[in-house]
């Protein structure tokens, strides 16, 4: 669904490239988390896959970035978009209308979606974002975190064949953000949408994504699903990416000769490894163990 | 607490009414009220311009907008006093006089204005922006691009006047004394702000100008709207009331 060849991009008031010879390939359907420490060049890669490079930041763009067949420096970005939904990270500017539904409303109307199609499609997104009752209320009077989630169901229901999110969760609290991960898993396994996010809560993307992309200094450092990202716990610490506290415990017990399995991501196969180690029964507080889970993803 | 035009929901008839029919209305209502210099007429339309107020609960605000305006027209007001002689003599000045002419006039110019700013303002406040960008586009055939100009830049009058008091309180933590001192200590304090805030503004303009294309704003076209806005009869009575209105003002003048 997405190519990026050799793409090395330096934006115009810049000297040094923000990124360099990228090369990604991202598979329709897949679930893929992009994370790196700040201003690793995170953003700018989403930007060259939504179109917004090279279109709306003017710089040195070199190598290629296809998008469904359409290479994104030939194709208008309006033809781009309707592609890829993106979510930016700036909420506030990403909003244009005053009312959540009018907002809902915008993108619907100007890409000619069928107009007794649109109202169950406004209904479907808020519904899924959990906020059908703010449907009328007045955008500036909502919290950030509502705000994101107006701005998320916003492109949700344009149904994009791509789904660009640059930091989707950073308003929302942990058990937001967790709901917002499964309702992106669950948009790529029903209507087969490529998810893309960036994101800083690791053990949130571990968790959801099929293909972690680890981006440092402007290239890809790692591109592997995510236990073998995570098995690398010690080199990502380096580069400025904290992995879940579970993994990094347990890569630690295995350095020492002391596990042998597989990487885990998060606390509750964390716990299941220990408990076969030591031979006990599987965890008995499952929803706290879940909890929990998501939490370390906050603090990670 | 709402901002300035923002909109204030509710189920009057005002709210209820044709966006574009209101608007025309209170243009049209505006333009009448500077075709006649009858004051006991433009009374009149002050005390509709305040009933229409007080039928969709709008009294607090309305009252607010009143005391600006008259601030405003109490300066012209003052200026007729001293410079139309007419009327009986009441007060000698070295140029002319003060009558009771000069007192009418400034009456009336007040009553005028006040009368003229309220149903304007009104109608910003009982009718979404969306509504009424995209019923003019509609309706009056007002190309897209300029009635979102004008529904971006009311929209981001919020998020701008926030993103001054993020920076203001910033400040006031850091021991700038922005409570202290009268208005104009507090006037010199922001003439330096002014930059970050037209630095973070044209920031944000740009990328709401790349959320907008990416959602398809070269697309839209007059077509494009979901919702669809019909002239009930309440609306062409008040068409024809507004006509009825001007042509009386004209007849009265």
């Amino acid at each position: 669904m997405i190519e990026i060849k050799n793409f090395t991009f330096t934006y115009r008031e810049s000297t040094e490239p923000v990124v360099k010879d990228i090369n990604l390939s991202i598979p329709a359907g897949a679930f893929v988390g992009i994370t790196g420490a700040a201003g690793s060049g995170k953003s700018t890669l989403t930007y060259a896959m939504n179109g917004i490079i090279p279109h709306c930041y003017p710089g040195d763009f070199y190598g290629s970035v296809t998008i469904d067949g359409h290479d994104t420096c030939e194709t208008s970005l309006t033809d781009v978009s309707q592609i890829v939904g993106s979510v930016c990270q700036d909420i506030d500017s990403q909003i244009v209308t005053s009312i959540v539904e009018d907002e809902m409303l915008y993108g619907l109307e100007n890409f000619d979606i069928p107009h007794e199609e649109i109202d169950a499609r406004v209904e479907e997104a808020l519904t899924d974002m959990g906020i059908a009752d703010l449907r009328d209320r007045v955008i500036a009077s909502l919290s950030g975190g509502q705000k994101q989630k107006v701005a998320i169901a916003s492109i949700l229901a344009l149904k994009p064949k791509v789904l660009m999110l640059d930091e989707p969760t950073a308003e929302l609290d942990p058990a937001s953000s967790l709901q917002v991960f499964q309702l992106l898993a669950r948009y790529a396994r029903e209507h087969g949408t490529t998810v893309v996010v960036v994101e800083q809560k690791i053990a949130l993307l571990s968790q959801f994504a099929d293909m972690l992309v680890i981006v440092d200094h402007g290239t890809i450092r790692f591109c592997d699903t995510p236990s073998n990202v995570l098995a690398h716990s010690d080199e990502l610490l380096e580069i400025g990416v904290n992995c879940p506290r579970s993994t990094t415990l347990m890569n630690r017990l295995s350095a020492d000769g002391l596990y042998t399995g597989p990487v885990c991501r998060n606390v509750e196969e964390a716990c299941n490894a220990l408990l076969e180690i030591l031979g006990g029964s599987p965890a008995p507080f499952a929803g706290f163990v879940e909890r929990t889970s998501t939490e370390s993803g906050a603090i990670a | 607490m709402n901002g300035f035009l923002e909109y204030v929901p509710g189920t009057s008839l005002l709210h209820r009414m044709n966006p574009v029919a209101k608007l025309l209305f209170a243009v049209l209502f505006a333009i009448m009220c500077f075709c006649t210099s009858n004051p006991i007429f433009l009374a009149a339309m002050f005390v509709f311009a305040l009933a229409l107020a007080a039928s969709c609960g709008m009294m607090r605000q309305t009252l607010g907008l009143m005391k600006a305006v008259f601030v405003f027209s109490l300066i012209l007001a003052i200026l007729l006093i001293f410079t139309t002689p007419t009327g009986d003599r009441l007060v000698d000045l070295p140029w002319g006089y003060i009558g009771t002419g000069s007192i009418m006039a400034a009456i009336t110019t007040i009553l005028r204005l006040e009368a003229a700013a309220i149903p304007l303002f009104l109608t910003f406040y009982v009718t979404k922006m969306s509504d009424l960008s995209n019923s003019v586009v509609k309706v009056l055939h007002v190309p897209y691009k300029y009635a979102f100009t004008f529904a971006s830049t009311v929209h981001f009058i919020p998020v701008f006047m926030n993103d001054m008091k993020g920076i203001m309180e910033a400040q006031t933590a850091r021991g700038v004394e922005f409570d202290q001192g009268g208005i104009v200590n507090k006037i010199q304090l922001m003439v330096p702000l002014c930059v970050p805030l037209l630095v973070s503004s044209v920031r944000k303009t740009n990328s709401a100008a790349i959320a907008a294309e990416v959602r398809g704003f070269n697309l839209r076209t007059r077509e494009s709207g979901y919702k669809q806005y019909p002239f009930a009869a309440h609306d062409i009575i008040a068409l024809v009331l507004v006509i009825a209105l001007m042509v009386a003002a004209i007849l009265l003048h």
